[in-house]
């Protein structure tokens, strides 16, 4: 009987194991799931030629514009922690600097993970010049929501 | 030792056998799925963790670090869970497995759950640090400033705190009543990490499916708490208003307390039963004490018999008639429905005889089919003897007694007298392997009966035991 009880227990364990492990690895990676909340949650801010498909893929496909110029505000990503919001510069089809307009600083924490993420995202994503960089680990939501919102802005940029 | 009558042949009562069958079988089947729930749930937190893609945010030392704190913190939290449904006093877990077994449980998890979760917050907080670039301390105190944080590490301080109380070392410098007080402090504790929980958890997000499965945990195991720990038991008290109608002392220390009260049938105990007795005289009330059913309760009257054996049960034998009487329970599974086989032993010392009184009482026994052996240091010891000689259902069953102290240096249960004469439990039994054995008796002696069953091969589900020791 009590054989029979830990037979139950570890198939019925590993079942569940198996489906949080199927609905963990089946959801897409998280900054595109955030990037379409923000869509729905501020439409209008952005007006995305492509849809936004999250800082996975490539930068955007749409018609290059190699002399764009000037500074473009990306979509306010929402985040467990706050918004994130950043602005780029663009000379002459080159991002220039990165400007955290808004970083996640829900709490204390985030605040603290904000800052030293911000400063290792800005560097990155001016040598990548795209949202295609690797981000800092420890600060998941803080680079997601960044590379959200510095994909929209790079989409507007035509870059 | 004496036998009282010869042994009949048991007339068999298929009916009866297939009903016993099929009822174990029912019970088998539960507890091995309580079993599987239990270990489910563990699975489960594990689960929310998975599902939520925590494991593609594992990418160096310190998310892997973080991750494992994550993970500890929910499978910690979840056992504590478990403890609690385990400690409600949920009818079903008692039918199934019993109260005695469910704490047994509820106590070997006390220990891991603790380590689960200090290990939840020594990982995140070296995961983080790591993750921050800043020392271990400078992060404790930026996490401690963290939004309900600090009732975070209140709640593992308090955790501490009940969990060292409990071990036996401990336990013992306090009164049960100090014990029990700060044990209540593990509510508290559960109640006081859940704002952290949902607030700083990404696993427990907002209107995620995980945070609704998470609080519906909270609302099962504090529901079971507050329905089967405070709300019925009040109900069932002013329900049947018992109260005190008689002491009578049977023996030096040992009284029965008759009790009367309302509609008592309708609490449908079966003999071999106890309840958690709260008598409410200045002395007393404050001490709830597990009495057994000394003999089955009419719809009008009960009763109860008890040894003085702590501080609180000797100032039973001074409560005075007409006091009032709150009950929880009826518990136990030390009853005639939890036969397994066509034959009973039983074996019984000291005030172990209560349960078995009432057991004997209420089993629907024919001649032959029980063996009772009564055991005791002196003929002073030998409560209710009388009684059981005189049941009905103990007409053409044999009763032994066994007097006599027991042989120094030597673990047996029985006399030296007995043991010279070369009496065993199997020669005491014969038909041992097919009998419920059930034993009730001081805890080292019942330990030994049980240790001699299972040498002579008698498996589990036969032997009927209640711990009542805490």
């Amino acid at each position: 009987m009590r054989r029979r009880a830990i037979g139950l227990s570890i198939l019925s364990s590993a079942a569940v194991l198996a489906v949080g492990w199927q609905l963990g690895s089946g959801t897409q990676p998280l900054s595109s799931s955030v990037s379409q909340a923000t869509d729905a949650a501020v439409p209008g801010t952005v007006t995305p030629a492509a849809p936004t498909t999250g800082a996975a893929t490539p930068p955007a496909t749409s018609a290059p514009a190699a002399s764009a110029s000037g500074t473009f505000t990306g979509a306010s990503a929402q985040t467990r922690f706050g918004a994130v919001q950043v602005q780029i510069v663009v000379a002459d089809g080159t991002v220039t600097d990165v400007v955290a307009l808004q970083l996640t600083d829900e709490d204390q924490k985030s605040v603290s993970i904000s800052n030293r993420a911000e400063p290792v995202l800005r560097q990155q994503v001016l040598a990548a010049q795209s949202a295609n960089v690797q981000g800092v680990s420890g600060a998941t939501y803080t680079t997601d929501g960044y590379l959200t919102s510095l994909q929209s802005a790079l989409d507007q940029a035509g870059l | 030792m004496s036998l009282r009558t010869a042994l009949p042949e048991v007339v068999p009562r298929p009916t009866q056998d297939r009903e016993r069958r099929i009822r174990t079988r029912r019970r088998m089947r539960a507890a091995d799925l309580l079993v599987a729930l239990s270990w489910s749930s563990v699975a489960m937190a594990v689960s929310l963790y998975l599902a939520g893609g925590g494991l593609a945010r594992v990418t160096d030392l310190a998310s892997g670090i973080t991750a494992a704190g994550i993970v500890t913190g929910l499978v910690g939290t979840d056992l504590i869970l478990v403890m609690l449904v385990l400690a409600a006093r949920i009818p079903l877990i008692d039918r199934v497995v019993g109260q005695d077994t469910a704490m047994a449980f509820h106590r070997r998890l006390g220990k891991p759950a603790l380590y689960l979760l200090l290990a939840h917050g020594l990982l995140l907080t070296i995961g983080y640090s790591l993750a921050d670039g800043v020392n271990v301390v400078a992060e404790t105190v930026a996490l401690f400033q963290g939004e309900d944080m600090a009732l975070a590490y209140l709640a593992l301080g308090l955790l501490v705190t009940v969990v060292v109380s409990s071990l036996v070392a401990v336990r013992r410098r306090f009164p049960y009543e100090v014990w029990h007080l700060i044990h209540l402090l593990s509510y508290v504790a559960v109640l006081v990490a859940l704002p952290h929980q949902l607030s700083a958890g990404g696993v427990l997000a907002d209107g995620s499916v995980q945070q609704v499965y998470w609080l519906g945990l909270y609302v099962l195991a504090f529901g079971s708490i507050a329905l089967f720990r405070f709300v019925l038991p009040t109900v069932r008290s002013a329900r049947h208003g018992i109260r005190v109608a008689a002491v009578e002392p049977i023996a030096a220390g040992v009284v029965s307390l008759h009790l009367t009260g309302r509609h008592l049938d309708r609490l449908q105990t079966q003999g071999g039963q106890y309840a958690i007795w709260r008598f409410w005289t200045g002395a007393t009330w404050w001490h709830a004490h597990p009495i057994s059913f000394s003999a089955m309760p009419t719809s009008t009257s009960a009763r109860i018999t008890v040894r003085a054996l702590g501080q609180g049960s000797s100032a039973l034998g001074r409560v005075r008639p007409g006091t009032r009487v709150s009950i929880e329970g009826p518990y136990g599974i030390f009853t005639h429905s939890h036969r397994t086989q066509a034959r009973v032993a039983v074996v019984a010392a000291g005030i172990g005889i209560t349960p078995v009184r009432s057991l004997l009482e209420h089993a629907d026994l024919q001649p032959g089919e029980a063996t009772v052996l009564l055991r005791a240091t002196d003929p002073s010891q030998s409560y209710l003897w009388e009684e059981i000689g005189s049941l009905p259902g103990m007409r053409g069953n044999s009763i032994y007694t066994v007097l006599g102290p027991r042989p120094s240096g030597l673990a047996t249960w029985l006399s030296a007298e007995a043991l010279g004469r070369g009496v065993t439990l199997t020669s005491a039994f014969p038909d041992l392997l097919d009998s419920d054995l059930y034993v009730c008796g001081p805890q080292a002696w019942t330990d030994l009966v049980i240790r001699d069953a299972r040498a002579a091969g008698l498996p589990e589900v036969q032997i009927h035991v209640e711990r009542f020791d805490w």
